[in-house]
This record gives structure tokens, sequence and C-alpha cells, in this order.
């Protein structure tokens, strides 16, 4: 079969040449309008509504769940002794493991100088942002008394009662709290000069001031670019640690106990990895049908996709490296406890749960080392979601299989999730997407500024290649639209 | 759905499902629309006003009350009742009778409220401790579901008497001679009731008595009366004894005496200073005693006679005992078709009761017909065995299933024109073939005294509320005979009388008061010249010294042993019973009884000892026969005998005999209340008179349906990974060697010990005054789940139902862990026998408590005298605490599991103890508010708190005191010394959890020569049961 190489595909590896990053037909101009443009339109498409009407009915469907789950009990979801975390901090951990790919790619692939990570990022970051606050509510309504859940914060008080440091759930509070202001800062950072080409495009007053105030005055100065890049260094630099940290935090959750399954030393860099594993495949799965809605196949290229399958190959042997290497400490440190957990995750009750995370984890991202597969962009996508779900069950397989069958077999249960509990989960899909259709109607889904960096335009005057680096101070120059 | 019924499903107070609770308004309307103006969910403001009665009452009350209706006024506490402290606990001792024995009670009273039963030290079938049952029973004197007025049924109506209306009716239909009179009883030991009933009868001479009681000792009374001539009372004695063969009997659980003989059992077995008490078990079903048992064999109940007739064949040929002549016959009644098996096990229990002339027992149980117990009372006589024998109280008295026979006899013939059922339930529980509640319809005037509008009394023309034993004036004697007192602790809350007190209206004596009667009947037999003191010492003690009969000499009758002979010679040529005819043994169920505690939350809730199933009875199936007959656990087996059907799921249990399966009976009330409603299967539908315990010839098939039991432990059909692996750790969680392993070498429970050194990462807390520690002996535990009961109690521990449980979230604070041993290499489908053996598991109060360190908001901690407690107000429910105990001993609120409380059961509370919230963490707190009180008594003393005065719940009230709790820092204390001992270990020390409850190992006694373990199964020459490689 020989098709035609579309002009889109800019996959291609030959080393002596440097694959364009934007393909087509495009200037600065063209970038700004095809960006700004979905934005400015008077009215969304079609499918935007059809999928916002989708996404906020889900939304209404968590929060009832939220409010039954308040006015009833814990005792709406299927949690019991042993098993008394369920779908809550699986669905915690999930989302915050997607909230690893935004940050990880403004963040560490800006300090490793990616450039091809400008078109995606902001989209990334803003999945972050909303992954996070997904995240962020299920710790908040998993205690039993909702209502008193702010003492987890070391608030002073008249009983001079401080949280207990020595709680990894409190370490989460402030990882996770931290990652999520970090994070949001940098989004919206990020964000500015883009705004403020939304500002100066506006044509209406109600958006000439509201962008305009969303832009904090931004006049795209000389002194301006040098602050605003200066602090996208620092904050790059800032959020690096914390992509690393927050993960590992959470999985402190699970290390720090003496649960055979939880108890292991492996789980920070184990759980990092597919962090970055699931949160690409996240960004795959939204980026695929959103570049194609909304016409930006010529920003984020074939070769962006590309890109990201391979990261997703290799943090999924990652992931397939430390179940392996879960499966050998166990039997090789002697403890039989930790030996049966393992044999009972492949065998057990829940061995439904740990083939279907293996399966979709470690075969799946396989299809990725096929350059016919991993740019085609359907595999890609059904291979995204397959991980997805996937990376779900990962974290199922760790917090239920572990605690169901733990030391004393006369203790040993079996978790059913309930219908709450899964609506719940899906219902937190809809508030998730909700905010990103939010996003990507209101706010630039791509960082014009930064793109336009990494276009051939922006280095006419500049023949020869300087390397790969900082070409921010260069755009500055010809930002004037 | 009669309309009374309506009224009993609202007010839910505990619920099997969410479904009851939400049904909840619509019964409540229909009940208000019904009965305008009767709020049942609320009881008169009247506790106070109570409990000055009450306390008055001990002397002086009745004759100031029985005058005239108190005023109704508001009495301030200005001047206080004397010898009162407001907030300090009173305690009582009573009684309460079950079966016609009474069994010694103190319970426990707040501010005029009794909330905890516990057992009294001076009763000699209590010694201080008390079964699950009896300290269940508290619970039913606040029901909300009993009868709260009288009720006349007539033509399809009913309508709410008043007593002085029944007064009425009695006076009119209890003149005369009696003639056409009967009056159905259920067995009592009272002397008052006995007077009462004298006084009846001399009244009404032509009258009818007759006393029905669905689980009785009848067999055991007849076969001495075979061998004896009269019949007699058994009284085992283990204490000192080297030998005990249980023939089906099931002496430390099932036998009034239970509590004294489980006491002494466990005094035998101690290590030391014990006799050894090798305990042999022949019985079809595990029994409490099985699992304790060093030999058992399980055989169906039909073939238990031919076990013991081998025993005694064995004595007498190879150890030349010498039965007397007209005996001699058992011996030869011994040449049917035996197994190898029972032979192998017949030969070592011959040996070692020769081998114990004087000190050996034998013992049947009451489901085996009278000639089985008659061959043992000759053998025990011969061998000079550990029992005494009493005189029977009532000689004369027909068997109750004699009795209920003639009574429906005399109904049939139309000759009972009024019946008077003094409590009981017979239309539940008479045998099947009797068809009690059709004859009841016979009855032109038929009237049940009963605690609730129940099966019998919706059938009745009247129902009469029935005082609850804690509201109501009475006595009864031990099983020994010692008489003991009852007293109320409470007015009756629903205006209930007592038996003694309808009875007494009926005899005549119009109103005479449960008070004066018992007065009036002790004051015949009080030697005292001062009454007054004798009968507030009475009182106080709760028994009276010296009253226990005399012991009987006994001779053997042999006139009389022909006849026993004979008996038992028909028993042994039946056919052994098969898969295609099992038989079903009928039993009394270990919580519900014989179903009158159906509406007790607590006993429905409690796990049964070995299936771990609660809210329903099951069909206990051994894994061989299910297998053969196709039935899965859990699947529902239709069982059909005599014509009819039973339904009922099934559990298969190993250790259960091949071809025999035992069901409970008590379960399938339909008018119970609403808890005990619909729960289980009613057995009782397969029991008649001809056969009451064991229905031969059954059959069961499966019924392709299946059914979810709530247990509280995993079943024993588990995945083959998880069946591995549970049976690789038993040994280790529970450590057990062989008597003469642990003399031999004392370290046999550590031997196997391997951790690396166990550093904590934190500073060790130092303790200066106290430090609190357990010690749990599961050499003398009996999985009898009275601890559990008694924590439940204690703590306001709620109830939370059937589906709540299905999914693991009961909320009992101590459980008991119950573990099947098996032979190694076998998968689950493969076995037949297993060894059982059982750890009490509550919180071990670590030291390097795990919990502690995960609780972000530091809601458990360690107090300074080392107690890891929960702050409820602080916990806002993470569960993380629960999630990394690695005993998974802490209990979650759910829901609210209060919320729906009524008003009476809500005065059970232990006002000491928190009820907590929902979405709050809870767990055992050794009791923290007992602790307190000893504690700020020492300090108001300025005393140091004695060893042995904090005394937790469920130490209080384990028969077999395995539960020591006391002080670590005092070397001297006896927590500290068992500590010290080597059969003492920590469960999953390897973890550095450093466990304040520390367990002593099990010892087995096994036989010299006996081979090692296996309960002689088919599969019994696999050795390795990994006994002594703990």
């Amino acid at each position: 079969m020989s098709t035609p190489v579309s002009y889109l595909d800019n996959t291609g590896d030959d080393p002596a040449v440097r694959a364009r990053l934007v393909v087509g037909d495009n200037d600065f101009h063209s970038v700004t309008n095809t960006v700004c443009g979905i934005v400015e339109q008077p009215r969304p498409p079609k499918f935007w509504w059809v999928a916002f009407a989708a996404s906020s009915s889900l939304t209404l469907v968590l929060f009832a769940c939220i409010g039954y789950l308040v006015t009833t009990g814990i005792g709406v979801w299927g949690l019991q002794v042993p098993v008394g975390w369920g779908y809550a901090i699986v669905n915690f951990v999930f989302w915050v493991g997607i909230g690893h790919a935004g940050t990880l790619i403004s963040a560490i692939l800006f300090l490793l100088r990616q450039r091809w990570r400008t078109s995606i990022n902001r989209f990334a970051e803003a999945m972050t942002i909303f992954a996070v606050v997904c995240a962020g509510i299920f710790p908040g309504i998993h205690v039993g008394r909702i209502w008193f859940a702010y003492w987890l914060f070391p608030i002073p008080n008249q009983m001079s009662m401080w949280p207990n440091f020595r709680s990894p759930l409190l370490w989460d509070v402030f990882a996770v709290g931290t990652y999520a202001t970090v994070s949001l800062l940098f989004w919206y950072m990020g964000m500015i000069p883009d705004l403020a080409s939304i500002r100066d495009r506006a044509t209406t007053k109600l958006r000439f001031y509201i962008y305009g105030v969303l832009s904090l005055g931004w006049r795209s100065s000389n002194r301006h670019w040098h602050r605003f890049e200066f602090a996208y260094l620092l904050l790059a630099s800032l959020a690096t640690p914390l992509v690393l940290s927050v993960h590992s935090v959470v999985s402190f959750d699970f290390a720090v106990s003496i649960m055979p399954g939880w108890h292991t030393t492996i789980f920070p860099p184990y759980f990092v990895a597919g962090a970055i594993f699931s949160g690409f495949a996240m960004v795959v799965t939204l980026i695929i049908p959103t570049r194609k809605f909304f016409g930006l196949e010529e920003i984020i290229t074939a070769r962006h996709l590309e890109n990201m399958a391979k990261i997703m190959l290799a943090t999924g042997m990652m992931v397939g490296l430390a179940y392996s290497t879960e499966f050998f400490v166990a039997w090789y440190s002697g403890n039989t406890y930790e030996a049966f957990t393992f044999l009972n995750r492949a065998f057990g009750p829940y061995a439904w749960a740990y083939w279907t995370m293996v399966t979709c984890n470690v075969l799946v991202p396989q299809i990725f080392w096929f350059r016919k597969l991993r740019n085609k962009t359907i595999i890609l996508w059904v291979a995204s979601i397959l991980i997805n779900v996937g990376m779900w069950f990962e974290r199922f397989v760790i917090v239920v299989s572990s605690l169901s069958r733990d030391y004393l077999p006369t203790s040993w249960g079996y978790y059913r999730p309930t219908a709450i509990d899964v609506l719940t989960f899906v219902g937190s899909f809809g508030l998730f997407f909700t905010l990103f259709l939010l996003f990507v109607r209101f706010l630039p889904m791509v960082g014009m500024a930064e793109v336009k960096g990494v276009m051939p335009q922006a280095h006419l005057d500049r023949p020869g290649h300087r390397g790969h680096g900082d070409y921010h101070g260069d755009i500055a120059g010809v930002e004037v639209v | 759905m009669p309309p009374m019924k309506n009224d009993i499903e609202t007010g839910l107070t505990y619920w099997r499902s969410l479904d009851e609770l939400a049904r909840t308004p619509e019964f409540q309307e229909a009940v208000q629309r019904e009965f305008p103006g009767d709020n049942w969910d609320r009881l008169p403001p009247a506790t106070r006003r109570q409990f000055l009665k009450v306390m008055g009452a001990s002397l002086a009350m009745a004759g100031l009350t029985a005058c005239r209706w108190p005023k109704e006024e508001i009495v301030p506490f200005a001047h206080r009742p004397e010898g009162r402290t407001p907030g300090v606990p009173e305690h009582f001792a009573t009684s309460m009778e079950l079966g016609g024995v009474a069994l010694g009670m103190l319970v426990t009273s707040f501010d005029g409220r009794p909330i905890k039963a516990e057992g009294n030290r001076l009763h000699p079938d209590s010694l201080g401790a008390l079964t699950a049952i009896a300290q269940a029973d508290i619970l039913q004197l606040y029901d909300p579901d009993r009868s709260r007025r009288l009720l006349l049924r007539e033509s399809g109506q009913q309508y709410v008497k008043t007593w002085s209306d029944f007064e009425a009716v009695a006076v009119e239909h209890f003149a005369g001679d009696g003639t056409g009179v009967a009056v159905l009883a259920g067995a009592s030991s009272s002397p008052t009731q006995a007077m009462v009933r004298d006084q009846f009868l001399e009244a009404h001479p032509e009258a009818g008595w007759y006393e029905y009681e669905p689980i009785s000792r009848d067999n055991e009374r007849e076969g001495t009366r075979l061998v004896f001539g009269t019949p007699l009372r058994v009284h085992p004695k283990v204490d000192t004894v080297g030998v005990i063969a249980c023939f089906d009997a099931d002496p430390l659980f099932d036998h009034p005496s239970s509590l004294r003989l489980a006491r002494e059992f466990a005094a035998a077995r101690h290590p030391e200073t014990g006799t050894g008490a090798r305990l042999y078990v022949t019985e079809s079903s595990y029994s409490l005693t099985g699992v304790r048992a060093d030999h058992r064999m399980a055989v169906p109940s039909s073939r238990v006679p031919v076990v013991l007739a081998r025993v005694a064949h064995l004595l007498v040929a190879e150890h030349h005992l010498d039965l007397p002549a007209a005996a001699a016959g058992y011996a030869g009644a011994a040449g049917q078709e035996i197994s190898e098996q029972e032979i192998d096990f017949a030969k070592l229990l011959a040996t070692d009761l020769a081998g114990h002339r004087g000190s050996g027992v034998i013992l049947v149980g009451p489901r085996q017909e009278p000639a089985v117990h008659a061959l043992a009372a000759v053998l025990n006589q011969v061998l000079e065995s550990t029992l005494d024998y009493t005189a029977d109280p009532d000689p004369d008295r027909p068997s109750h299933i004699e009795a209920i026979g003639e009574l429906a006899a005399e109904m049939a013939s139309g000759s009972v024109e009024t019946l008077l059922v003094l409590g009981g339930n017979p239309v539940y529980d008479a045998p099947a073939d009797l068809q009690f509640g059709e004859l009841l319809a016979r009855v032109p005037l038929s009237i049940h005294l009963s605690l609730y509008d129940d099966e019998t009394s919706q059938r009745c023309t009247w129902h009469l509320p029935r005082a609850h034993g804690l509201e109501a004036w009475g006595d009864g004697t031990a099983w020994d005979g010692t008489l003991t007192m009852r007293q109320p602790l409470i007015a009756p809350l629903y205006g209930g009388r007592s038996v003694i007190e309808v009875l007494s209206l009926a005899s005549g004596l119009n109103s005479i008061s449960g008070y004066e009667l018992v007065r009036e009947n002790l004051r015949k037999s009080a030697s005292s010249i001062d009454f007054e003191g004798f009968w507030r010492r009475a009182l106080h003690d709760g028994t009276v010294e010296s009253t226990a009969w005399d012991t009987v000499q006994t001779r053997l009758d042999p006139g009389r042993l022909a006849v026993a002979v004979d008996g038992l010679r028909a028993l042994l040529v039946s056919d052994p019973p098969s898969a295609d005819r099992p038989e079903v043994v009928l039993i009394a169920d270990s919580r519900v009884w014989d179903g009158r505690f159906a509406n007790n939350g607590w006993l429905q809730e409690l796990p049964d000892s070995l299936t771990k199933v609660t809210w329903d009875n099951a069909l206990l199936v051994s894994p061989v026969t299910a297998r053969e007959l196709g039935i899965a656990d859990g699947e529902i087996a239709v069982v059909e005998a005599g014509g009819t059907n039973v339904e009922v799921p099934t559990f298969v249990l190993p250790g259960q005999a091949r071809s025999s399966m035992t069901l409970a009976l008590g379960y399938g009330r339909t008018a119970a209340g609403r808890i005990g409603n619909g729960v289980g299967a009613d057995a009782y539908q397969l029991r008649t008179t001809k056969a009451p315990h064991v229905v031969s010839g059954a059959t069961v098939r499966g019924s392709g349906r299946s059914y979810s039991l709530a247990t509280t432990q995993d079943h024993f059909a588990i995945d083959t990974a998880g069946f591995k692996e549970r049976n690789r750790r038993v040994g280790e969680l529970v450590r057990e060697a062989s008597l003469d392993a642990y003399k031999a070498n004392p370290e046999v429970f550590h031997e196997h010990e391997h951790h690396p050194p166990l550093i904590s990462l934190w500073k060790d807390q130092e303790y200066e005054g106290e430090q609190w520690g357990m010690a749990i002996d599961l050499n003398t535990c009996i999985g009898c789940n009275a601890c559990v009961v008694a924590c439940q109690a204690e703590n306001n521990i709620p109830v939370v139902g059937r589906e709540q449980v299905l999914n693991q979230r009961e909320m009992q604070w101590i459980r008991i862990d119950r573990y099947f041993k098996t032979e190694p290499g076998l998968g689950s489908d493969e076995i037949d026998n297993a060894e059982v053996v059982f750890q009490p598991m509550t919180c071990v109060h670590c030291e390097n408590a795990p919990c502690e360190q995960v609780c972000p908001v530091a809601a458990t901690q360690h107090t300074a005298d080392g107690l890891n407690a929960m702050v409820y107000n602080r916990c806002v429910g993470t569960r993380y605490c629960s999630n990394n105990c690695p005993l998974k001993v802490r209990r979650f609120n759910f829901f609210n599991y209060h919320k729906e409380l009524a008003d009476t059961s809500k005065m059970q509370f232990n006002p000491e103890v928190t009820v907590r919230a929902r979405g709050v963490m809870e767990k055992c707190t050794f009791c923290v508010q007992r602790i307190e009180a000893v504690r700020i008594g020492a300090r108001n003393d300025n005393r140091p708190i004695a060893d042995g005065e904090i005394v937790p719940a469920c130490a209080q009230t384990c028969p077999t005191q395995a539960i020591t709790f006391g002080n670590l820092n005092d070397s001297k204390s006896s927590v500290s010394r068992l500590r010290e001992e080597k059969r003492s270990y920590a469960t999953l020390a390897e973890l550095n959890i450093r466990p304040r409850a520390h367990y002593l190992g099990r010892l087995s006694n096994r036989a010299a020569g006996a081979g090692p373990d296996g309960h002689g199964a088919p599969h019994g020459e696999a050795d390795s049961h990994g006994k002594e490689t703990a």
C-alpha cells in the first residue's frame, strides 16, 4: 500500500533534515488566526455543545453522588474492613497521575529543550490542572466526617492541635497542594502573552476587558519578555522536582504502611513512571479528537503524536519493569506475606484486574515499536484509552487487592464497588471534560508565542543552526501581528 | 398479613436490610391510622420514677404500692435515696431461667436502668461467667417489638384489653374444679412457681398440667431412670479428670452447667497443675467440645451408640471390666458392622478409660436416646467416674415430648375448653406432627402469656404481655438445686406480668404480686428466725447457701437394665445413613436457642462459633457428602423428610460427619418481631414426636439457587492460592504443640520465629505508673462467644444487620477467629476432616502501633498507660488506620447505626461509653471506662491499683478465664507472670508492632501411641499436621 505521504506527515526521521514542528503553509499570522479563531468564534461548534451537554450532565451526577454520600455516609460505597480504601483513593491516584503530563511537558521538556513540546504544553498543562481538580475531590470526600476534613490542614487552633506530621496522608496534602498551586501558576503565567493576543484582537468590549484583566497588562515589551522568560525558567525549575515529588509522596501513602503489597521501596519511581505514562496517554486521548475537530493538525502534528507514543512506550516498559521487579523482590525477600500478596494478585480473586492491568499497560504499548502502528492516529487513540484503563486498574490492583488479603486470613475480604462508587468515578470524568471543554472554548489551547518560536520564520535572519536552545528572545521582535 | 402485624413493622431499631429501613414511613403511617393515640415508640417518661420504685422496692415496695396508684408527682433528688450516689452504677443479683434451670446473674444498673448482665460468682452454674445468650437477654428487655398490651382476638377481629378485663375473664373461666382447663407451661425450676402450681391444681383438681420445652435433657433423665429406677440429674466433674469421653455431648457449651464445666476443664488442662483431661469426642457435627478434643471422630449421630457399645464391649472383653450380669448384654450388643476407624477410636478410648478408673467420665449428649444414656450411666458407675447424681426435682413428670403429645391428644378430643399457655411458643416449636396450631383453633378459650405477640399468641384468643425476667420477681434453682433468687431491676416497661402472677390469678388468688408469692415461698423454706435478714441476704447474694440438693448414692437396678439393653440393641441395628438417605440432626441454635431469642439483634448478629454465619441458620454438610449430592457451598438445599420440605442454604463444613447433616432450630420465625421475622429456615417443620432430634432417612437435594450467607469470616471454600496460604499461616498464628512436646521442650512455641532485629523508628515511650497488657490463653479458649456479647453490651456496639455483615461491616470489637487446620497438599474440595482452632482477636494495643503513625489528624494515640486510644472526637474517618492494622480489628461507622434506634433500646446504653457517630473509627479500648473507674477509686483511697481489680468485660465473662488483664509494670501481676510463660507469644511479632496482648499457645494432649493428629479421619495416615512445627 503506497499512499502518497501527506504534507501533514512530518514523522520522518532523516537525521539530515530537521523535521518541521508546524507543517503546512503557516506563518505567524495564520497560527494566531487558527488558535485565536477558536476562542473568537461567536458560537462554539455543534460538537462542542454535544460534548458539553454530556459532560456537564455527568458533572451533575458527580455532585449528586457526593451529596448522597455526605448526607448518608461512606457506607454508600462498597468499602468495608479490610478494604478501607476503594474507588475514591484509586480515582485520586489515577487523576493525580494524569496530572503529571502537563507539568512534565512544560517544565522538564522545557529544561531539556525539547522544542516539540510547544504545541502541546498549554493543552497538557490545562489537562493537568483539571486532573488535579478531579483528584483533589476524592481525598476530601472519602473521609468519614467530611465536615471536619479541614483538620488535615495545619491550621492553628485553640486546642493547639496539629495534624500528625508522621502521616503520609498529611504529606499528601502538602504535596498535592503545592503541585496544584505551582501547576496553576505555571500554566497561567505561560498563557499571559497569548491572552494579550486575544485581548488585542478583541472586537467586543466585554472580551477586551476580560482578557485585558487576565493578561495583566502585557505589552510585549522587551523587558516584559525578559522577565517572562526568566520567570518561566524559574518556575520550570521549581516545577520539575514537583513532578517527581508529588507522585512519590502519593506512593508513600502505600509504601510507608506495613501492608504487604504496599510496603515497597520501589513505589516512588514506579509511581512516577506510571504517572507520566498515564498522563501522556490522557494527553493523546484528548488531543487526537481536539486537533481534528478544531483543525489544529498543522500545529499539533503527527510528529507530536509520535513523540508521545515513544514516551508512552518508554514509560510503559518502566512500569512493566516495576511489575516484574515487585514479583522478583516478593520472591527474593523471603517475606512470605509479600510473596503471597503477589501470587494472590496474579491468581487470586482479583486476577482479572491484574491481567487487565498487565495487558493494557505492558502489552498494548508494545505496538508503538512499529512506526506504522504508532503513526496511525486511530490505533494510537485506542491504545491511549486502553493505557488509561490499564493505569486505573494498576491503582485498583495496588489499593484493593493488597488490602483484601493481608495478614490474618480470617479478615480477608472481597471488595465490590457499588453503583455510587462507579457513578462518582464516571462523574469525575464529567467534571474533567466540562472543565476541559470550557478551556478549549475560552482560552488559547496552543501556546502561540512559543510555537512561533519554533517555526522557521522565527529564524529568517539567522541562517545556520545555533543548536537547541532558547529562541524566546527572538520572537519578541516579530510578535507584531 | 393480619392487621396486627403492622405495628411490629414500625419504628425500626435494627434492620436487616436497607429495604426494610426504607419501608419505615409507610408502616409508621399504617400504625398511626389503625391505632391512633398509641405511639409505640415512646415510653412513658418514667425512668426516675421507676427507679425510685424499684430501689425502694427491695423491702417495702409491694406493701405500699399495692394499696393505690402512686401519685403523679415530680420528686426532686433533694433527698437522695439511701445508699445511692448519682452516676455510680449499682449491681443487683438476679437470675435468668432457660430450659428449667436458673442461671445467676449480677446486673449492673445505671440510674435505674439495667444495662449489663454479668455472672454471679456465688452461683454454682455461673461462677462469675455468663453465656452469650444470658448476657444478650438484657437487650430483649428493651426490645421495642415486645408486646405492650393485652389482646383479644375474636372472629377475625382483635381488641386491645386491660388486665382487669382479663381478670374478669379469668374469674369466669377458672372457676369450679377445672374440668376442661389445661395449662401448658415451660420447664421451670422455680419453687414459687411449683407452689403456685400446686395451689392452682388444688383449686382446680381436674385441670391438666403440661410442661413443654423444645430443648431439654429429658433423654438423660429417662436414661438414668432406666438404670437407676428413678430419674436422676447428672453432675459431671471434670476439674480433676484424666479422660473425658463425649458421645454427641457438648459439656463445654450445651449444658446447664457448661460455664462451670468449662472452668473445670480449663483447670484440668493447665499444663503444670492440671490433670490432663484428655478429651475424646464422637459426634456428628463440630461442637465446641469437639473443637477442643484431642481425639475426635465424626460419625453420624445414629452411629454414636455403636461406638459407645463397642467401647463397652472392649472394656469388658479386653480390659476385664466387671459389668453387672444384666448389663453384660451391652457388651454383646456390639456385634454389628463397624468401620475400622470406629474400632481404632473405640480401642484407644477403651484403653484410656480403663487406665483412668476413678478419674474418667463418659458423657452422652441430650440428643441421644435414653438407652445410650443408660449404657453410659452403667459404664460410669462401674468405672467410678467423676460425676454425681442428684434426685430429679419432679420425678413423676412425663418427658416434654410426651407431655405436649398428651395435651395435643386432649385438644384433639375436644376436651380442652380453656387452655392457658404460660410462656413458650408451641405453635412454632411443638413437634410438627401434632399440628398444634390447628388444634389450638378447637380450644374455645386459649390464653397465651408471652413476651411477644408471637405465632402462638396470634392463634390464641387472648394474648397477655409477659414481664421480662428483669422486670419480675421470681426464683429458680441451679442445675445442682441451689436456690437462686430473681429480683426485678425495673418496673415492667410494658405492663407485663410474670408467670407466677398470672398463674396465681388463675388459681383464684386475685392480684397477688410476684413479690409476695416469692416471699411466701421462701418463708416456708427459711430456717432462720430473722426472715427479713434472710430475705435481704438471699437477694443480696442472689443465691441461698447450702441449698444444693444432696447427691444420691446410686445402685444399678438390675431389673431394669435388660430393658435398657433391648433399647440399645434396637438402636444398633438401624442402617447407617448414606448420602441418599442422610440423617438430619436438629440442634438447639447456639444463639437464638429454640427460637425465643430470634428478635435479639446481638444474638442474630453473633457469628456462629464454627460457621461464622450470622442472621441465618444453614444446613451443615460434610464436603464429601456435598460432592456426592452435587450441592455447592451456599446453594439452597431442599430437605425432605416425612412429607415436609424445608429449604435452607448449605454450609459445607469440614469435620461434619458424612451423610449426616445438622440444622439448627429456632429460625424461620414469622411473628418474632422486626429483627427475627423471616430470618433463616424453620427446622421445626422436620421435627416430630417420634424423631425430635435425629431425622433419619431424609432426602436432600440442591435447588440450583444460591444464597449469600452473611459470614464474618471467609467460607472454607476458597480459591486455591488463598486456601494454601491460609493453611500455611494457621500454625504460625495459632501456635499449638502437644503437651509432651511442650514439657520436653518449653521453647517449642518459639522455635520457628525468624525475623530481623526489631528496631523502632521512634523513641520508645516510657512508663512510670501502670502499663496495661493482656494475655489470652488459647489453651483454654473454647470459642463460646461470651466475650463477644459482653463487649457488645459493655461498649454500646451497634447491630448492623445482615446486609452490612455481608459487606464485612460487622462492628463487634472482639471476634473469635476460627481456623481450620488441614493436612497439607489437599485442595479445599478434597478436605473431609479438619481440625479447628480458635483465636480471640481484638485490638492488641501495639506498643509500636501502625495505626497511630498513619492517622493524619492524630486521632489515635498512645496514652500514658500504654493504651492505644481512639479519640472519637478527633477522628475524621480516613480509615487509614484500619488499612494499616495488620490484625484488622478496627471497626468503622459506615452509617449512623444508631439513627433509627428506639428510645427503649437506648436505655440499654452504657453511659460510661461514648456512642460513636457516623464516619468514626472505633475499636477495643481494653474497657478504658473500667480502668478509669478503678483508677479513680484507688486514687480516692490513696492506694495503688490492685492486681485483678480491673477486669475488662471480655475477661470478666470468660467461662474459662482465658483472658487476663493487668499491669505489665508490676512483675508480680498475673498478666506479667503469664507473659513470662514459655507458651506466651505475640502474633505478627515480626512486624515489630509489639502487641500488648499476647497469646498463650494451645496444647493438645493426645494419647500415647495414638499416632499423630488427624482425628482419625479417613486421611489420617498423613501425619504432618504442622502442630509441632508452629
